[in-house]
């Protein structure tokens, strides 16, 4: 079963947090700061997007979690990234690569 | 593999539900903590840091909620979580939802009761392989009628035809069978030999018809149902064994037909026609024909194909007059089967439909009504995080819940239902063994709940989810003015209760007219206190034999009148109210000018001033006194018109005003020989009153009677009037005929019997249209009482305001009565405009009233209106009953 496309808006979304995810396991918090420290501060992901999002990427078996400590040593909900993540991040980044060269071309043209 | 993950995630959302609400409860918490730390961290007050984290996850609630929706199988889960909300709901109310389960369950019951009548006659295809391609063909008469085919023009549309793959001819009798254990009448149909072929029906036991089997003077076979054959022929493997006496001729079974095969309506055995030889003559209709299509051929196509035979037989026929076809025609067969019920049916379910409609509508009411007290707690749930989607789902949800529940009450209903329709039903209702509550009929239901609930539901979830919800929390104020826009829809609602419930009433009030009118007419006979019996003798070809018969009835009809208590025993070819004579052309003529050839008579057929049409009755003296027909003039048969003396006729009024205008006919000499093939002359006696042959609300018809004895016939009905009971009657008489002949059968009913089913269909229309426009009306009035109620309660702290400020309580009558009104008038307009549009369709079911009938529309507006103010009045009087302190301290 090859991984299906997902829309526009979502599959940024997908992709900022699967690429976060490279680096290693993570908290929501940490993924959220991170997608800002990445995107160098242009993309903010509000919980409201990211905790579906997330669920949703767990239940489509990309990405998987575990409860782990905090560096305060607060419990919190920790994600890594499944085989099947990795194959949806090539995709997506390979999608993405497709849609910014075409949308670049389509603004070069006057 | 992410197909075994999403599988575990979603049983995990399923069944393991509240760990994962814990489980993303921690974690948003947990998050609040982390975002907290780091904001503390950066530099916040601890109390500065919490607010901050707040704003930024922006409310606990609602991102668990995001998150559930996003979740797999989670719609299932929520679905479960709506329904066993919405029960609560309904719980808490529980005489509301009493009462629109039950008007669910009635009208859904009502209308899948009707709708399976409708499928099963209608709808239903018929019981053959590819019923779609079986045809029947007619002729078309002179005056544009359906009629039955004559022998040769059978013929040709049989050997001419390009379109039938088999064609048959049929007819049907009911005769005396014996030579099983019990004589029986048993309808009998004479078939050609490729009927069964049509019908692409093969024996489960034996073989079918072949050509020769139908050839003049085959030894005469038979193929016999499969119930006959259980029933009088003990399931006998060994055909050859098997005999039937039918009608007096010794027959050979040769084959069973499968159990479900019962073409024409209720015949139990096939005979070949035509073991006697054809008919020649192209005017005499004794046939009805059936044909399968050949592959690819259209209805339209064997239209045009026995259409130009028929049109050519016309042009080249050399017997010309209004009794030669004109045309021919094909049609489905189910069509032409059941084409005469459909007007009827339709409007039937036409009318529950509108009964539907009327219930819907007050559910809708009730449903409006909790929603509107419901506003607070939609507020709260949508500040809680609930999208006005999952809002609209709950209302959707608990619709579908009354719905189902009313829907599977309603089929309970519908089953018992459907029996009672089955045995209310006219007897001519086609088709009603294939009535039943069946699998589409079921699927109707379901469907038809399902849309009443996405209807209801759709309806209550965007009236009451639309507009601002949060202003719903703000205390108090807006209780009235936000109920102001439900309770315009409520009376819409009401006003078009009103309208629909005004056409169904007043469609009902023109067909209970029609029924009072038709029963005015006098049918011209007496109907009370008369046995009738039928008997059917062999059917005979030899002039001798047939004297014996008349000879036979004679002694039966003498013995009948020593019965004690029977005053009068006649005899009739044919009960009035039982489909009526057949009729033909007779000619006016003296016995010198009685031709000779056939030439002589088709020349005659030129002669206009010779010809007289009439309907052919045969009876005895007794059968006039019997039914009080009354003599006008002359005399009717007595003992001198014996076999041999001159032959007489009495004829009807209209008949003798008719054709002998400003004449006496008696005296005069008429030839009516097509009918019963005897060409001696009849000569007039007397003329008798008209009776209403073709049922009440047919015109009487031209009719000439002969004599009995004269002119014997094997099947006849004989009539006893008397005082004594009908059991004791009845068993003496069957006593006599078994006496004279104890093969012979017969069948015993009372004229009132007869009489009354002639009103069947009349009264099955009366009765259902009648009750769904009763319930109609009951449901209208609660509809009414109910937004009124609704409106006063909604009402009491203005009252109080306004009674306090002086209004007495006559004002506050008036007030609320002229609210009512207002929404009556609007519904009573819309009602009147709508009746005055519809009725139009009931138009040919109606007699001696028109489908405006003044009479009908006022009295039913009037009884409307004043059940109408009746629902408002209760409230308005409660509403002056308003004390102002209590309303005003009210909440």
């Amino acid at each position: 079963m090859s991984p299906e496309p997902t829309s526009l808006l979502q599959g940024t979304l997908d992709l900022l947090i699967l690429k976060s995810l490279i680096a290693g396991e993570m908290h929501g918090l940490g993924i959220s700061r991170r997608i800002q420290q990445i995107t160098g501060g242009t993309f903010v992901v509000k919980p409201g997007s990211l905790f579906p999002a997330l669920h949703r990427m767990e239940e489509e078996g990309w990405i998987s979690s575990f409860w782990g400590e905090s560096e305060n040593n607060r419990r919190a909900k920790y994600y890594r990234l499944c085989k099947a993540g990795l194959k949806q991040l090539e995709v997506e980044t390979e999608r993405w690569g497709r849609i910014s060269w075409a949308i670049a071309q389509a603004l070069e043209v006057s | 593999m992410p197909l075994f993950v999403k599988a575990r995630s979603f049983l995990r959302n399923l069944f393991l539900s509240h760990r994962v609400e814990v489980d993303l409860d921690q974690e948003v918490h947990s998050h609040l903590g982390l975002l907290t730390e780091e904001n503390i961290r950066a530099g916040m007050s601890p109390e500065e840091a919490q607010r901050a984290a707040r704003i930024e996850l922006g409310g606990i609630e609602q991102v668990k909620e995001q998150v559930r929706e996003a979740g797999l199988g989670n719609w299932l889960h929520s679905v479960v979580s709506d329904c066993r909300y919405g029960l609560r709901q309904l719980r808490k109310n529980p005489g509301a939802t009493a009462v629109m389960v039950f008007t669910l369950a009635l009208a859904i019951g009502a209308t899948t009761a009707i709708f399976s009548v409708v499928y099963g006659v209608l709808l239903r295809p018929l019981p053959y392989t590819d019923a779609n391609r079986i045809m029947a063909v007619f002729e078309v008469s002179s005056e544009g009628h359906r009629s039955h085919l004559a022998d040769p023009n059978f013929d040709d549309f049989r050997d001419q035809n390009r379109s039938f793959q088999a064609i048959a001819k049929y007819n049907d009798d009911v005769v005396s069978v014996s030579g099983t254990s019990q004589p029986t009448r048993t309808t009998i149909a004479g078939v050609s030999p490729e009927f069964l072929k049509v019908f692409g029906v093969q024996p489960v036991l034996g073989r079918d018809f072949s050509a020769s089997d139908a050839r003049k003077g085959a030894s005469p076979t038979v193929l016999v149902s499969y119930g006959y054959w259980r029933q009088h022929l003990e399931s006998g493997q060994d055909l050859p064994q098997l005999h039937l006496k039918i009608a007096g001729a010794l027959y050979s079974v040769i084959g069973v037909l499968p159990p479900e095969f019962r073409f024409p309506k209720d015949v139990d055995l096939w005979l070949p026609t035509d073991l006697g030889g054809e008919s020649q003559s192209r005017t005499s209709h004794n046939y009805l024909a059936v044909g399968r299509l050949r592959d690819g051929v259209t209805v339209r196509q064997a239209n045009g194909d026995i259409s130009a035979i028929a049109r050519r037989i016309h042009e080249t026929s050399s017997e010309q007059g209004e009794y030669l076809l004109k045309d021919g025609i094909v049609l489905p067969l189910q069509d032409s089967i059941t084409g005469e019920a459909r007007p009827a049916l339709l409007i039937l379910l036409g009318a529950v439909g509108f009964l539907l409609l009327v219930a819907c509508a007050n559910v809708a009411n009730l449903l409006l009504a909790q929603a509107s007290v419901r506003e607070r707690e939609l507020a709260i749930r949508s500040a809680l995080g609930a999208a006005r989607g999952r809002l609209i789902r709950q209302f959707l949800t608990e619709a579908f819940l009354l719905s189902l529940v009313g829907g599977g009450l309603g089929v309970l209903g519908a089953l018992a239902g459907v029996t009672g329709l089955i045995a209310l039903a006219p007897v001519n209702l086609p088709r009603l063994d294939s009535v039943s509550v069946n699998i589409p009929v079921l699927l109707f239901a379901l469907l038809l709940s399902t849309a009443v609930a996405a209807g209801l539901g759709a309806f209550t979830a965007i009236r009451a989810t639309s507009g601002d919800l949060r202003e719903g929390l703000e205390e108090g104020g807006r209780g009235q003015a936000g109920s102001q826009g439900s309770q315009r829809v409520g009376r819409i609602l009401v006003a078009a209760q009103i309208a629909i419930t005004l056409v169904l009433v007043v469609g009902a009030g023109l067909l209970g007219r029609s029924l009072l009118k038709v029963l005015e007419v006098n049918p011209g006979f007496r109907v009370d206190r008369i046995v009738t019996m039928d008997v059917s003798l062999p059917w005979m070809e030899d002039p001798q034999a047939k004297a014996s018969q008349g000879i036979f009835y004679s002694n039966l009809i003498d013995r009948l009148k020593q019965i004690p208590g029977v005053r009068k025993v006649g005899a009739v070819s044919n009960l009035p109210m039982e489909g009526g004579l057949p009729d033909g052309m007779f000619f006016l003529m003296t016995q010198n000018e009685i031709p000779n050839t056939d030439a002589g008579f088709a020349a005659l057929l030129q002669q206009k001033e010779r010809l007289g049409n009439a309907d052919f009755g045969v009876a005895t003296d007794g059968y006039f006194q019997v039914l009080g027909i009354p003599l006008i003039r002359g005399r009717l048969f007595d003992e001198h018109d014996g076999p041999d003396s001159p032959h007489v006729a009495v004829i009807s009024e209209s008949l003798a005003r008719d054709r002998w205008p400003n004449q006496d006919p008696i005296g005069h000499t008429i030839e009516f020989g097509n009918m019963d093939g005897d060409l001696r002359l009849l000569t007039i006696v007397g003329i008798v009153g008209d009776i209403h042959d073709y049922g009440l609300d047919a015109p009487p018809r031209p009719t000439v009677y002969v004599n009995l004895f004269q002119r014997p016939r094997a099947a006849i009905t004989v009539t006893m009037l008397s005082d004594a009971d009908t059991g004791s009657v009845t068993s003496a008489a069957r006593g006599i005929l078994q006496d004279l002949d104890p093969e012979i059968p017969t069948r015993f009913r009372t004229f009132t019997q007869v009489y009354s089913a002639s009103l069947g269909s009349r009264r099955f229309n009366v009765i259902l249209i009648g009750s769904f426009g009763i319930t109609a009306l009951l449901l209208a009035t609660a509809g009414v009482f109910g937004v009124m109620a609704y409106s006063v309660s909604r009402r009491t702290r203005e009252i109080g305001v306004r009674v306090a400020l002086g209004a007495g309580s006559r004002d506050v009558l008036r007030m609320i009565l002229n609210q009512g009104l207002r929404t009556i008038f609007i519904g009573v307009a819309m009602g009147i405009a709508g009746s005055l549009a519809l009725t139009r369709t009931v138009e040919s079911l109606l007699f001696g009233v028109t489908a405006t009938d003044p009479l009908t529309f006022g009295g039913v507006t009037l009884l409307l209106v004043g059940a109408a103010l009746l629902a408002c009045f209760i409230p308005a009087r409660r509403a002056t009953k308003v004390d102002p302190l209590v309303a005003l301290r009210y909440e």
